[in-house]
């Protein structure tokens, strides 16, 4: 039998299986892969936090409990302080549950069996709204509603100049959240699928190669095993770094929109 | 059918396109980020911030390219 036959009838198969599949209950109240995989993260990052909040002490005496506290150091020094500067404080709490969340999801999906459930465009759509909101939530306090519309296009613009400018920095603040969801689910999605692809191609070539008893079949699942363990390491190093990008991003889109032009 | 499939064709082909600005646009930051970090290694950290905040920046322009790609 030819490998790649029998590949190409199989990869339809590793797509259905990103599909948003009901666990449970119907299409319209129901639960999907996804959204049971994101509960199980929440559980993962409550009990995370609060287990090492109640073990923190002045000198660290535990290693985990010291790496959790190094991770929201993590986000107050080089988030907090580094993008939003002045009057960071009140934003650390938002954006350190973002970045543990987004961490822990993407870091469960690296675990076979497990779905990552930022792989879907609905969870990352409903991450970047609450970032979107936010963000103008503290613009609209920081200059008042009025304030805060005028604020988005520079000040000091000749003025027939500003209603194109306004207009082009709306589109471009409309963007944000698109780019904040889109980002993280394809980075999240096509790592995975670059990941399923190969496992798949081994495993084929491999039982080909069984079945057949002909070796050269066994040759290039070599090649793509040293491939899917470079690749996977790759992904650990994307699922910190999309969770860094998504979190010092709102950290950044926060400072933009409270601090003075 | 022909139509169909040159018009989704198509689509891959302008997602393509769309990647290569931003690719070039990250290179030219990630080389900027380089340099800077070895003329001055104190300020690697901040350097390395404004590097992600810069690519990402550019990135958008791909994925606003993707996104096209399944909308229109």
């Amino acid at each position: 039998m030819n490998p790649l036959d029998l590949f190409a009838e199989n990869v339809p198969h590793l797509q259905h299986s990103f599909d948003p599949a009901i666990v449970f209950g119907t299409s319209s109240f129901g639960m999907t892969q996804y959204i049971f995989w994101m509960i199980i993260c929440f559980l993962i990052t409550i009990a995370i936090v609060l287990g090492v909040s109640k073990r923190l002490t002045l000198v660290p005496n535990n290693k985990f409990v010291n790496m959790v506290e190094y991770g929201y150091e993590f986000v107050r020094k080089d988030m907090g302080e580094g993008a939003i500067g002045h009057g960071y404080k009140k934003h650390i709490p938002f954006l350190a549950t973002l970045f543990f969340f987004i961490l822990i999801s993407n870091f469960v999906g690296l675990i076979p069996g497990c779905k990552t459930p930022t792989g879907t465009i609905s969870v990352t759509w409903a991450l970047a709204i609450i970032s979107f909101v936010y963000f103008n939530y503290w613009g609209v306090k920081a200059h008042g509603g009025w304030g805060y519309i005028k604020s988005i296009a520079p000040s000091g613009l000749p003025g027939p100049m500003v209603p194109v400018i306004w207009f082009f920095e709306f589109v471009s603040m409309v963007l944000r959240a698109l780019t904040l969801a889109v980002r993280l689910y394809g980075n999240m999605f096509a790592g995975h699928m670059v990941l399923g692809v190969f496992a798949l191609a081994i495993s084929i070539f491999i039982g080909c190669a069984v079945q057949d008893a002909n070796f050269i079949f066994a040759l290039p699942p070599i090649g793509f095993m040293v491939f899917l363990i470079a690749m996977y390491a790759l992904e650990v190093l994307v699922a910190f770094l999309q969770a860094y990008v998504f979190t010092i991003l709102s950290a950044v889109y926060i400072s933009l929109a409270t601090s003075s032009h | 059918m022909e139509l169909t499939l040159a018009l989704s064709a198509l689509k891959l082909v302008g997602y393509g396109l769309a990647t290569i600005g931003p690719g070039l646009g990250i290179g030219i930051a990630c080389y900027g980020c380089c340099m800077a970090s070895a003329r001055q290694p104190e300020l690697a950290g901040r350097l390395f911030t404004n590097f992600i905040i810069g690519a990402a920046l550019a990135e958008a322009l791909a994925l606003i390219g993707f996104v096209l790609a399944f909308i229109v």
